[in-house]
C-alpha cells in the first residue's frame, strides 16, 4: 500500500514538474488570445549577417568572441569609407567621374549604416560551408545569356566594352526582363523596379533603414504579411493556416500560392505557383519555398527558410534571419504608391523618344551610343 | 376597490394599458425609423467572437452590387463611354467598347446612398459631370491606382479582414491594395497616401472606423464621383448575420460637400470552399494604356472582328498632360 | 364572496390583458430577422427551404469556369509570347479592360472535351467577341444565368418555382407538380424541379445549342442535359451544383459547384438590364446606312472603327 502510494506520488510529482517545466517554455513565447503564438508586429533588422560565409569560418556557423570583435572592427572602417561610387578606381579618385556624379543621388537615400553585427557567420546553414550551391547548368547558362545580352546592349558606350553598336539592339530580351538594360523601347525594357513590379523577392529583409519592415497581422486562420521594402517594391501577402491543395499549377503569381499550417509553435510556410516575374537570386517559376515562422521571445521572430528550384540550384538550400521588433514610433509602415507615382518611368520613355528625335534631326548623339543603364563604369 | 393583497386592480389594468402603449408607441417609431434609416436588422444566430468578446470580422469578404460603377441609383447604359446616337436621348457605346456589345454595359442598380443624393456644391458637380464625360482619362481605377476608403470595400473583387490582436489588416484583391487600422495609439501618419490613415475603436458590437489623409486623387465610382485632400472617412461595421457585414461610410469634405452624407451597403463572406485572394497583377495589364503613346514602335495598333476593324493611334499630348499620371 | 369573484375576475382579465397585448406586441414569428415594421422572412415555404429573394453569384465563372489567372479581356501578342497585352477593342480601358483572376468552380478543374470540341473551344476564345452570344445580348442558358454577375430573383410556390434574371430579362419557370411538354428546344431550356430533403433538384432539357457557358469559349451541343442541387447552407445562401451531360461534346458528364449569395439590402430589387436596344450598335452597326460610331479621341490614343459586312454565310450569322 505504502510502496502504490509511493508510486503514485513520484508519479504524480513528475507529471507536475513536466507540465510546469512546459507551461514555463509556453510562457516565454507570446502567445494570442486564442493560444497560438503571436508572431504580430513590425519586424526589421539592424544587425548585419551576410548571406554567405566567409570561407575563413569554414563549416562554423558561429564566430568566437575574437573573430567577431575583428570583424566588426572591420565592419566600423568600412562604414568610414566614402561612398561606393566615389571611391579609388585602379589608383585614381573616384570622386567627380561620371559614375560618382550619375549615382550621388542614391548617397541620400541609403541612410544609416549597420553598426551591429551578429555572431552568425552567415544566414545560410545548410550548405554546410554556408555558401549558395553552385547553380545548374541550365541556370549558369540563362544567367550567362542574359549577361552577355545586357552586355551586347553597353557595347560601344561609355559604360561597355569597345566595339559597334550592336545589332542585338533589336533583340528581344532572352529572359523575361527584370534587370535594368542599356534600352528603353518600351516599359518592358525597364526592369521590374523601374515598372513598380516589384524587386527580389523579400525573403530575407535587408539591414538598417533602407533594409525594408514587415507588418504581422495575424487571425486564426490567417496570417498577413506586408513587406514596406525599397521605393515601395513590397507586397500584401495572406498566408491560410489550411491544409487545401495548392492552386493547380498553370497558375502563375508573382507573389506565389501560400499555404501555411503550424508545426508545434512554428508556422510553416509552403510556397508555390510563381511566375516568370518573380525573381528570387535567379531564381524564377520553378521556386519552391518554406519557410518557418518562429516567435523566438518578445523582440524576436526567426525566419528560416528552404529555397528549391532543381532548374536553378544543384541541391535546396536553408537559411535563417533574426529579425527584431521595432515599433511605431521609429519605423512607420508606409504604402507602397510605386505605380501612381512612377514619373520615372515616364520620364525614361519620354526622354529616350526625345533623344531619338533629336539625333534623327542632327541634333543630338545617338542614344544608342550612351549608357542609360549603369550610369558610366560598366558595373549594374 | 381592492382585491387580497392590497393592490389595486385598477392600478393593473392602468399599469397594463400604460406599458401595452409604451410598447406600441415603440413599435410606431421604429417603423417610423425604418422608413428613414433603412438598416437592416440582425439576425439571432451567434456571431463569430474573439477572445475578448468583440465580434470577429476575420474572413474574405466582397461587396455584392454595382455601387464600383455609380454609388446613386443608377440604370442600364449601354457602355461608360458613349457618344451621340441616332436619337439624342439614345447614345451608342464608343469606339473604345464597341466591340464588348453586351459586356461593356454599365448594368442597372439601386445605389448605396442614403438620399439618394451626393450633396455637391455647385461647382463641383460641375466637375463630377466633366469628371464623368472624361472617365476613361481620369479614372484612377483604369490606370490601376490604390481605389482608397471606401471605394476599396465595394470594388467587384473579394479582400480579406485579418483581426489581430490590436490591428485589423485588411489585403484587397484589387492592385494588392492594403489597409491597417490601428486599434491601440499610434503617431499620425506623416503624409497623405491612397488608402489613407485608419483608426478604429469599438462601440459596443460595432467597430467604428476613422479614415483620414487621404491624397485627392481617388474617385468614388465610374461615374467620377470625387473629392478633396479634406475627406474624413467615418465608418462603422456591425456584424448583420454570421455570414454578412453591415457597412457605413460617412463622408465629409467641406471642399467638395454641402454637408456630410452617409453610404451603407452589406458585405457578404465567401463561402467556398477554396476561396482566397489571388494576384489581381494590373500594372503590366496597364501598361500599354499608361506608356504606349512612348514606345519605340507602337504595339497595339489594329485589331479585326467580323464586322469591325478597330485601329488605334497613339498620340503625345501637350506637356500639361503629358506629365498627368 | 361576489365581490370577491368580481375581483378575481377583473384581476383575470386584466392580467390577460396585459400579456394579450404584450404578446401581440413583442413576439416575432419565428424565421428569419425581422426588419423593423416589415413581416418577418419565414425559413420555410409549404414546408420547403424558403428561396425567395435576390440572389447573385459573386465569382468570377462567366469569365471562366477553370482557374485562371489575371489576362486582358481582348489579348494580343505583346512584347513576350506569353505575356499578352490589352488589344485594341480594350486597350482604353486599362484595369477594366482586364479578365480578373478566379480559383474556378469545376471540380478536377477540367472540362472533359472531345478532341474536337477542345479545338472548337480554344477557337471559341480567340473569337469571343464575334462568337459569345452574350455579346448580343442572348438569353444565357442554364448553367450560365446562375452566375452572370447581375442579380436574379426567385419567386417559390409549391407548384412552381419562378426565376426572372436581370440580364436581358430572361426567365425560367422550374415546374415542381404538373409540366407542360416543351414546344421546341430552348435557349433557356426547360425546367422540371423536384424536393429532395432540403435540396431542389432540377432537370433542364430541350436546350438548342446557342447558348455558351462562359466567355472563354465553352459551348454545348442540342444534347446537352443538366441536373442542378440547389441546397441552402445558411438562411442566406445556397450551395449550387451543376452536373452537365453532353455526349456530343463532353467524354463523360462533369460538374460545378459554387455559393449563390443572397442580396441582404432592406431595398433589394431587380432591376432591368434590357440590352437589346443597348447591343444594337455592336452586332447591327454595320448594316446602317450611314456609319455611325466612327472616332474617339482621349489623351493619348486615338480609335477609328471601319464597320465591314462579312462574306459568305457569316453575313447572316446571329
Amino acid at each position: 500500500m505504502r510502496t502504490r502510494a509511493r508510486v503514485f506520488a513520484t508519479i504524480a510529482a513528475t507529471t507536475a514538474a513536466i507540465i510546469l517545466v512546459g507551461a514555463q517554455t509556453q510562457t516565454k513565447v507570446p502567445r494570442t488570445a486564442w493560444g497560438a503564438p503571436d508572431l504580430q508586429g513590425l519586424w526589421n533588422t539592424n544587425t548585419l549577417v551576410p548571406l554567405e560565409r566567409n570561407q575563413q569560418y569554414g563549416t562554423r556557423a558561429q564566430m568566437t568572441e575574437e573573430e567577431h570583435a575583428r570583424a566588426l572592427a572591420d565592419l566600423q572602417q568600412r562604414n568610414q569609407r566614402p561612398g561606393r561610387d566615389s571611391r579609388e578606381i585602379a589608383g585614381k579618385s573616384g570622386v567627380g567621374t561620371e559614375k560618382d556624379v550619375a549615382r550621388a543621388y542614391n548617397e541620400f537615400w541609403f541612410g544609416d549604416k549597420p553598426t551591429k553585427l551578429s555572431y552568425r557567420t552567415s544566414m545560410i546553414i545548410d550548405p554546410p560551408n554556408g555558401r549558395l550551391p553552385a547553380y545548374t547548368p541550365e541556370a549558369t547558362k540563362r544567367i550567362a545569356d542574359k549577361r552577355e545580352f545586357l552586355a551586347a546592349l553597353l557595347q560601344g558606350t561609355s559604360g561597355g566594352r569597345p566595339g559597334p553598336i550592336s545589332p542585338r539592339r533589336k533583340d528581344s530580351s532572352p529572359d523575361y526582363n527584370l534587370d535594368r538594360i542599356n534600352r528603353a523601347d518600351g516599359p518592358e525594357d525597364r526592369g521590374g523596379p523601374e515598372r513598380c513590379l516589384g524587386d527580389n523577392l523579400p525573403v530575407t529583409m535587408g539591414t538598417g533603414t533602407f533594409g525594408g519592415v514587415m507588418q504581422v497581422v495575424q487571425s486564426p486562420d490567417s496570417v498577413s504579411v506586408y513587406y514596406d521594402v525599397g521605393q515601395g517594391q513590397g507586397f500584401a501577402w495572406v498566408i491560410p493556416i489550411t491544409n487545401r491543395p495548392h492552386l493547380p499549377k498553370n497558375i502563375q503569381l508573382y507573389r506565389g500560392d501560400a499555404i501555411g499550417h503550424w508545426e508545434g509553435d512554428t508556422l510553416v510556410v509552403d510556397v508555390t505557383n510563381f511566375s516568370d516575374e518573380t525573381n528570387f537570386r535567379g531564381s524564377r517559376q520553378n521556386l519552391h519555398l518554406i519557410q518557418r515562422f518562429r516567435r523566438l521571445d518578445a523582440n524576436t521572430l526567426q525566419v528560416e527558410f528552404t529555397a528549391e528550384d532543381p532548374t536553378t540550384w544543384m541541391r535546396p538550400w536553408t537559411a535563417v534571419q533574426e529579425l527584431e521588433r521595432a515599433d511605431d514610433k521609429t519605423t512607420v509602415v508606409l504604402e507602397g504608391g510605386c505605380h501612381e507615382g512612377n514619373y520615372g518611368l515616364l520620364g525614361m520613355l519620354l526622354n529616350t523618344r526625345a533623344a531619338e528625335k533629336a539625333f534623327a534631326e542632327g541634333k543630338g548623339p545617338d542614344p544608342a551610343t550612351q549608357d542609360n543603364a549603369t550610369g558610366g563604369g560598366g558595373d549594374n | 376597490m381592492r382585491i387580497r393583497f392590497g393592490v389595486s386592480a385598477t392600478a393593473i389594468i392602468s399599469a397594463a394599458l400604460v406599458m401595452s402603449l409604451a410598447v406600441i408607441v415603440g413599435r410606431v417609431s421604429a417603423q417610423r425609423a425604418s422608413v428613414s434609416a433603412p438598416v437592416p436588422a440582425s439576425s439571432s444566430a451567434p456571431i463569430r467572437r474573439q477572445a475578448n468578446g468583440k465580434p470577429d470580422f476575420s474572413g474574405i469578404w466582397q461587396a455584392n452590387n454595382s455601387a464600383n460603377w455609380d454609388v446613386l441609383t443608377h440604370e442600364a447604359m449601354p457602355a461608360r463611354v458613349m457618344q451621340t446616337g441616332v436619337h439624342q436621348l439614345s447614345p451608342v457605346p464608343a469606339a473604345p467598347v464597341l466591340a464588348l456589345g453586351a459586356v461593356g454595359g454599365v448594368p442597372p442598380g439601386v445605389g448605396v446612398v442614403e438620399g439618394d443624393v451626393i450633396p455637391y456644391k455647385p461647382e463641383a458637380l460641375q466637375k463630377k459631370k466633366d469628371n464623368f464625360e472624361h472617365w476613361l482619362d481620369r479614372d484612377p481605377e483604369i490606370k490601376c491606382y490604390q481605389p482608397g476608403v471606401p471605394r476599396a470595400m465595394y470594388m467587384p473583387y473579394p479582400f480579406q479582414i485579418l483581426q489581430g490582436t490590436n490591428k485589423i489588416m485588411m489585403v484587397f484583391e484589387y492592385a494588392n491594395a492594403q489597409r491597417t487600422i490601428h486599434l491601440d495609439q499610434v503617431e499620425p501618419y506623416p503624409n497623405d497616401s491612397w488608402m489613407g490613415h485608419s483608426v478604429g475603436h469599438w462601440e459596443g458590437d460595432t467597430l467604428v472606423v476613422d479614415v483620414t489623409s487621404q491624397i485627392d486623387k481617388t474617385w468614388f465610382d465610374r461615374a467620377g464621383d470625387f473629392h478633396s485632400d479634406a475627406l474624413h472617412v467615418v465608418e462603422r461595421y456591425r456584424m448583420m448575420t454570421p455570414d454578412a457585414i453591415w457597412y457605413e461610410a460617412t463622408i465629409e469634405d467641406p471642399n467638395v460637400f454641402t454637408r456630410p452624407w452617409k453610404m451603407a451597403m452589406p458585405l457578404y463572406r465567401h463561402l467556398e470552399p477554396n476561396a482566397q485572394l489571388m494576384d489581381y497583377r494590373c500594372i503590366e495589364m496597364v501598361e500599354e494604356l499608361l506608356y504606349g503613346h512612348l514606345r519605340k514602335q507602337p504595339l497595339v495598333r489594329t485589331w479585326e472582328g467580323q464586322t469591325m476593324t478597330v485601329r488605334v493611334e497613339r498620340k503625345v499630348p501637350p506637356p500639361d498632360v503629358l506629365y498627368d499620371r | 364572496m361576489r365581490t370577491g369573484l368580481s375581483r378575481a375576475i377583473v384581476l383575470a382579465a386584466a392580467i390577460v390583458v396585459v400579456v394579450g397585448v404584450f404578446a401581440l406586441t413583442t413576439i416575432r414569428p419565428a424565421g428569419q430577422a425581422a426588419q423593423a415594421g416589415q413581416p418577418a422572412r419565414p425559413s420555410r415555404i409549404e414546408g420547403k427551404p424558403n428561396l425567395n429573394g435576390v440572389w447573385q453569384a459573386m465569382n468570377t465563372a462567366n469569365w471562366d469556369l477553370l482557374a485562371h489567372d489575371v489576362k486582358p479581356a481582348v489579348a494580343q501578342q505583346g512584347v513576350y509570347a506569353n505575356h499578352p497585352v490589352l488589344a485594341a477593342p480594350v486597350v482604353a480601358l486599362g484595369s477594366v479592360g482586364i479578365v480578373p483572376p478566379g480559383p474556378g468552380v469545376v471540380e478536377g478543374n477540367e472540362i472533359p472535351y472531345t478532341a474536337e470540341a477542345a479545338a472548337k473551344k480554344r477557337e471559341n476564345a480567340e473569337h469571343w467577341l464575334d462568337r459569345d452570344p452574350e455579346v448580343r445580348c442572348y438569353m444565357p442558358g442554364i448553367p450560365r444565368a446562375m452566375y452572370m454577375p447581375y442579380p436574379f430573383q426567385i419567386t417559390q410556390s409549391g407548384s412552381k418555382i419562378q426565376m426572372v434574371f436581370a440580364y436581358a430579362n430572361a426567365s425560367r419557370t422550374i415546374y415542381l407538380q404538373e409540366a407542360p411538354k416543351p414546344p421546341a428546344d430552348m435557349w433557356m431550356g426547360h425546367s422540371v424541379g423536384h424536393w429532395d430533403g432540403n435540396t431542389l433538384v432540377v432537370d433542364v432539357t430541350d436546350f438548342n445549342d446557342r447558348t455558351w457557358l462562359s466567355r472563354a469559349g465553352d459551348f454545348h451541343s442540342d444534347a446537352l442535359k443538366v441536373v442542378e442541387r440547389f441546397t441552402p447552407i445558411t438562411p442566406d445562401a445556397l450551395r449550387y451544383e451543376v452536373t452537365l451531360t453532353d455526349p456530343n461534346v463532353y467524354t463523360r458528364p462533369w460538374k460545378m459547384s459554387m455559393v449563390l449569395y443572397r442580396r441582404l439590402e432592406n431595398d433589394a430589387t431587380l432591376m432591368d438590364f434590357r440590352c437589346v436596344e443597348l447591343v444594337e450598335e455592336t452586332f447591327l452597326g454595320h448594316l446602317r446606312r450611314n456609319q455611325l460610331v466612327k472616332h474617339w479621341e482621349g489623351d493619348t490614343i486615338v480609335l477609328d472603327v471601319t464597320r465591314r459586312t462579312p462574306e459568305g454565310d457569316k453575313r447572316y450569322e446571329r
